[in-house]
């Protein structure tokens, strides 16, 4: 904060210093920029490598089955990037995932509209719960949705007797829904992508985004600012529980039934691509689009995986959680780096 | 300039990881792991299916004749090989492409992760395989995979679980034991142990596939036909895995000490369930235990007098499921379900026949 009071005369520079200085400010900013996006270029770089070793990988078809599949992830982790960037967690989202697929499978066949509007219902009103209880008891989100992820799989349970009855999808239109493409793309996927556009605009533009921010730069400063933090936290959650939900309806309409065996660790997956999307976990900072990158990472990655052909199941465990570990790593030291300078 | 020398460190880094995985990756998978008997038990026989049932060809299914010994073919393990089931048949599998001369044999496994399953299995599809042999994690959500199948032209044979949908049009046949009849063996099984009378537990597999269902049903139907006085007391799902059916078998003791009888609906649960019992002071006998599947670990049990039998569950699909692929392509008509005939051990063969087991 310091500000020079005497300032020497500078002689003009010569004309290939000025050309220096503009390349080196230009690679300054290409360096800033891959700082930013750590997740969207290691991406790019194992797509590449991806591209050069597997004839297989490179196919249209294989990139349409990586997004497809990665679209529910992409939801649930919109939502849980809006709760991580609070300073907050939720590990209700997996529960609620196939909570609502199975609601979803079920309400069918009432049609379409009932086969959206019930899971979104039913997971809101369980992000209601988790977000009031951490607004206004102040207890940790840790508990509160680890609470959460019991009761909604349980509730699943109690529906589905045991997980035993799979329903199954009655609405046309709804199937449509999960099969169908537009331009090539799946809707689910053209789903996502529009969330995921609203998703930034509310983040980073509006009052909204910026409360969110704040309190997870700091909850009592947030306060003080006359940020209303109580209603923020209880939104996020609110958010993370719809998008939860609606995750389970997109993926029940793909399969064409309220599968019950899935969910489980969902909400692990869901943190590992919002963090390795540049999304700090302490909170305060964190990107909508680092999020597509660290869902479309995880994605690209278990399909490389699966191009080798024969990896044991548990050496590719090990190969993620080692490359995890890597990618998280050179986040931490590009978002240190940056902060330096 | 040692700020400059920083920045590249990030793009080592990163270039270094991408090495380091595609390392990992080009490791061949190593055979999967201890007790799996390549190929040295019996094979699985055919017990019905053949002519009188329905059957489905070619020509019904509209798809085109290949030569399977140059085909690329897919098979996707629904769950980690941890569980001997899961060894044996994989083993049975890559086993019987070698023999037949199949090279380009993908194989996926979902972990017990579903929508792990339907990607590995669609991503398969988009590389080009033209048979897929599918063990099937969950028997319902298979409606995307089907699409995608059917566009291509590509049969999916469905081993050990079946898949809710149409044999010859969703897929082409489904090759597996009869779990019914399975559940109604052990019931046989369990009567003949208590003499008729006594309190049962039974430790359910995962829910939402047919083998839990048909287990459960046939060992319920035949219990209330043939001994009434049998009670079954307890029942819950230990998730077909040992250290569940450990936790399960442990909370049923607290609450029914004075249990005569386990029905565990796969080994790995009733050898979960033999631990518990060891932690509750029982001893061998006390409890009588009656299982599923036939692997050599719960074979041993009835060697040492924990188990009371074993009714067999026959993992070696590879040879059934290559025959039944080549016999389609030919043209041949194959049954839309083949139901494989399964042995049993009791004291009588355990210890002569704990080898054939896998």
């Amino acid at each position: 904060m310091t500000q020079d009071v005497t300032v020497p005369p500078i002689a003009p520079p010569p004309e290939s210093a000025l050309r220096d200085e503009r390349r080196a400010d230009r690679l300054d900013r290409i360096v800033g920029t891959v700082q930013r996006q750590g997740a969207l270029a290691v991406l790019v770089l194992v797509a590449a490598i991806g591209f050069a070793a597997f004839p297989n990988f490179r196919s249209l078809a294989n990139a349409e089955t990586i997004l497809i599949s990665a679209a529910p992830l992409a939801l649930i982790a919109l939502g849980m990037t809006f709760v991580i960037i609070t300073g907050g967690i939720d590990l209700s989202v997996g529960s609620l995932y196939v909570l609502g697929g199975v609601v979803a499978a079920y309400a069918s066949q009432w049609g379409v509209l009932a086969a959206f509007l019930a899971p979104l219902l039913l997971c809101g009103a369980f992000g209601v719960v988790n977000g009031v209880l951490v607004a206004y008891t102040r207890m940790a989100p840790f508990i509160v949705t680890l609470a959460a992820l019991l009761g909604a799989r349980g509730l699943m349970r109690a529906l589905s007797n045991e997980g035993s009855e799979t329903y199954l999808v009655r609405s046309e239109a709804f199937r449509a829904f999960g099969s169908g493409e537009f331009l090539g793309l799946a809707y689910p996927v053209w789903l996502a992508l529009a969330l995921f556009a609203g998703g930034a605009v509310l983040l980073g533009r509006t009052r909204f985004g910026a409360s969110v921010y704040a309190i997870g730069g700091s909850e009592d400063a947030a306060r003080l600012m006359g940020v209303a933090v109580r209603r923020t936290q209880v939104n996020v959650y609110v958010l993370s529980g719809l998008l939860a939900g609606l995750a389970g309806a997109v993926n029940a309409a793909r399969l064409g039934s309220g599968v019950t065996v899935i969910g489980v660790g969902v909400e692990l997956d869901a943190i590992a691509a919002v963090v390795i999307g540049g999304t700090l976990l302490t909170g305060g900072a964190g990107t909508v689009a680092g999020t597509i990158a660290g869902v479309l990472l995880l994605g690209v990655i278990q399909n490389l995986i699966n191009q080798v052909g024969s990896v044991n199941i548990s050496w590719q465990q090990v190969i993620s959680g080692a490359f995890l570990a890597v990618v998280v790593v050179v986040q931490t030291y590009l978002t240190r780096l940056r902060r330096i300078q | 300039m040692s700020a400059m020398r920083g920045r590249w460190i990030p793009v080592v880094a990163t270039a270094g990881a991408a090495v380091l995985l595609l390392s990992a990756c080009a490791k061949e998978e190593e055979s999967p792991g201890a007790g799996a008997a390549p190929s040295a038990g019996a094979g699985q026989v055919v017990q019905s299916g053949a002519p009188d049932g329905p059957t489905c060809s070619l020509d019904q299914m509209g798809y085109t004749k290949i030569d399977l010994k140059t085909a690329k073919v897919g098979f996707s393990q629904s769950e980690k090989e941890a569980n001997p089931f899961r060894i044996a048949e994989t083993q049975s599998i890559k086993d019987e492409a070698a023999k037949q001369g199949i090279t380009q044999l993908t194989l996926t496994n979902a972990n017990s992760q579903f929508t792990k399953q339907i990607s590995d299995v669609e991503q398969m599809i988009d590389s080009g395989v033209q048979l897929l042999v599918v063990a099937p994690l969950n028997s319902d959500g298979w409606d995307s995979v089907f699409a995608k199948a059917k566009a291509k032209k590509v049969p999916i044979i469905t081993i050990d679980r079946k898949i809710n949908a149409t044999p010859c049009t969703d897929y082409l046949t489904f090759i597996g034991s009869d779990f019914e009849e399975q559940g109604k063996r052990a019931a046989d099984k369990m009567a003949e142990a208590l003499g008729n009378k006594g309190s049962v537990a039974i430790l359910l597999g995962s829910p939402g596939n047919n083998v839990t269902t048909l287990r459960t049903k046939g060992f319920k139907d035949q219990i209330a036909k043939i001994a009434p006085d049998v009670k079954i007391v307890f029942e819950q799902t230990g998730q077909f895995s040992r250290e569940e059916g450990q936790k399960v078998s442990e909370q049923m003791l607290q609450a029914n000490p004075d249990i005569a009888g386990i029905y565990a609906e796969n080994d790995e649960m009733a050898l979960g369930a033999v631990t518990a019992l060891k932690g509750a002071g029982k001893s061998a006998g006390d409890v009588k235990i009656v299982s599923i599947d036939g692997t050599r670990g719960a074979v041993q049990g009835i060697v040492d007098g924990w188990l009371h039998s074993v009714i067999e569950s026959n993992p070696r699909f590879g040879p059934l499921a290559f025959e039944t692929a080549t016999k389609f392509f030919n043209g041949e008509p194959v049954a839309q379900d083949i139901i494989i005939s399964d042995r049993e051990y009791t004291e009588a063969n355990a210890k002569t026949d704990v080898a054939n087991a896998y």
